[in-house]
């Protein structure tokens, strides 16, 4: 699926710093910055959960997203539902069946690219849990301007005058899409062509998840 | 991805080294690995490792337990439910130690457990679908050095670590031993109990064990003398 065009290896994301185990008690956490943009979060499970929610085949995932004000708006509901969706893709609940796992979020610094830096985050802190996977998952987001460009990974000027923004989810094994979260107006090939960037910058993101687990790694062995 | 042994794994790799041994003999798949259509998945992110013959998994950081069949566990006692006594042992539910599962107990002769006391005990049923359930005797009635713990001290600490200070390459317990006495029993759940003839000891004890979780085998030698000298006295 990836595309040997040369134009498309031009790509560049913003420098991304993460530490695994930012907080000492939860089963999992991960606070990662993508540029300026900073997100936590922290995963516990799987856990004993409420009858009524619980489900016999497979785990129940809760996102809890909270943003910088503390108080949740309708646009952070909708973000808790992307983000759960992507997440129970990758998990592999059916070893936990009758539990509950819970993803807390928590906004930082919003400075463009937001909702990828968040769903890096959970994939971080997903994988210090040390919680069953089918695959990891890489977010690169990305906006259109006036003129039909392309931006990957946008800082908050270029958003101001993007026509459209948009944040693709990639998994690990085949590169293919998991989630798409656009907004704005845009044509058809516009998009293919983002999407296409976006999938060939996501190999950034895996070599840097690669690298975290090595770091950490070699330190507990 | 392909993978290797020896190499930091993520979820998603492919290991086609286990598909081919497994093809001639049989191959056990420890944590992190899963059998799938399409060959051997990895599902934790870690380190591949492998024992011979033919034993494969993944080490990897993780602080919330998962019961399996014949770990040494340590437990509260949360509550008593008629016969059985329900046990927390940091799983997603609590297991149940049956009254009779104790050396010697019989219907009228029952242990003396109370809510609260921390049990050492030995996982009996594991398994994703059922309860998990304990045992505080080995297969011939004795209870060797299962049971009830009295006194001590009881922490929480990450899942490697436990692995890591019972590790006999580990010289941790080896030098602390030598430098003054104390009892202890790690749990695989992440707990760990102690017990020394004063406090300080036993912090001393604590802190060694908590301090070693990201040293070297060099770097544990030095600590442990380290710490001993300041429990004697000689540095304040």
């Amino acid at each position: 699926m990836i595309t040997d065009n040369d134009e498309l290896k031009d790509f560049k994301l913003r420098p991304m710093k993460c530490e695994c185990n930012y907080l000492n008690r939860s089963d999992g956490s991960a606070i990662l910055s993508q540029g300026q943009t900073v997100a936590v979060v922290s995963v516990n499970g799987p856990l004993d959960i409420k009858m009524q929610s619980q489900s016999i085949g497979k785990a129940t995932l809760e996102v809890l997203f909270s943003s910088k004000g503390g108080k949740p708006s309708i646009g952070d509901r909708y973000k808790e539902h992307v983000i759960r969706q992507t997440c129970e893709s990758a998990i592999l609940g059916c070893l936990y069946p009758r539990t509950g796992i819970t993803v807390t979020i928590q906004e930082l610094e919003d400075y463009g690219g937001f909702l990828a830096c968040c769903l890096n985050a959970c994939c971080l802190a997903l994988l210090n849990a040390g919680l069953a996977m089918r695959h990891t998952f890489a977010a690169v987001s990305c906006a259109i301007d006036e003129q039909g460009n392309i931006q990957l990974d946008p800082a908050p000027a270029q958003l101001e005058t993007s026509r459209a923004t948009m944040t693709f989810v990639f998994e690990s094994r085949e590169k293919s899409l998991v989630t798409a979260f656009t907004d704005g107006s845009y044509s058809d090939s516009a998009y293919s062509e983002a999407m296409e960037r976006c999938r060939s910058a996501s190999d950034l993101v895996f070599q840097f998840y690669k690298q975290i687990v090595s770091k950490y790694s070699y330190v507990i062995g | 991805m392909k993978v290797a042994v020896g190499e930091v794994v993520l979820p998603g790799d492919q290991c086609e080294e286990i598909s081919l041994v497994g093809e001639k003999s049989k191959v056990i798949l420890g944590p992190g690995l899963r059998k799938e259509v399409d060959g051997i998945t990895i599902t934790k992110a870690g380190t591949l490792k492998k024992r011979s013959p033919n034993t494969y998994w993944v080490d990897n950081y993780q602080k919330r337990y998962i019961p399996s069949r014949g770990e040494n566990v340590i437990g509260v006692v949360v509550q008593k439910a008629g016969d059985i006594f329900r046990v927390d042992v940091g799983g997603s539910c609590s297991a149940s130690l049956s009254y009779l599962s104790f050396e010697g107990a019989t219907k009228k002769n029952r242990p003396k457990v109370n809510i609260g006391d921390v049990v050492y005990a030995k996982m009996l049923v594991a398994s994703k679908d059922m309860e998990p359930e304990l045992v505080c005797v080995d297969s011939h009635g004795k209870k060797g050095r299962l049971g009830v713990l009295e006194e001590g001290f009881v922490f929480k600490c990450s899942l490697n670590l436990v692995r890591k200070i019972l590790n006999p390459e580990c010289p941790l317990l080896n030098s602390l031993k030598n430098e003054w006495p104390f009892e202890l029993a790690a749990g695989l759940n992440g707990r760990i109990w102690i017990k020394a003839k004063t406090m300080r000891e036993t912090i001393a004890v604590g802190n060694a064990i908590l301090g070693c979780e990201y040293l070297n085998t060099d770097e544990i030698k030095s600590m442990c003398t380290n710490i001993a000298s300041i429990l004697a006295g000689h540095v304040s």
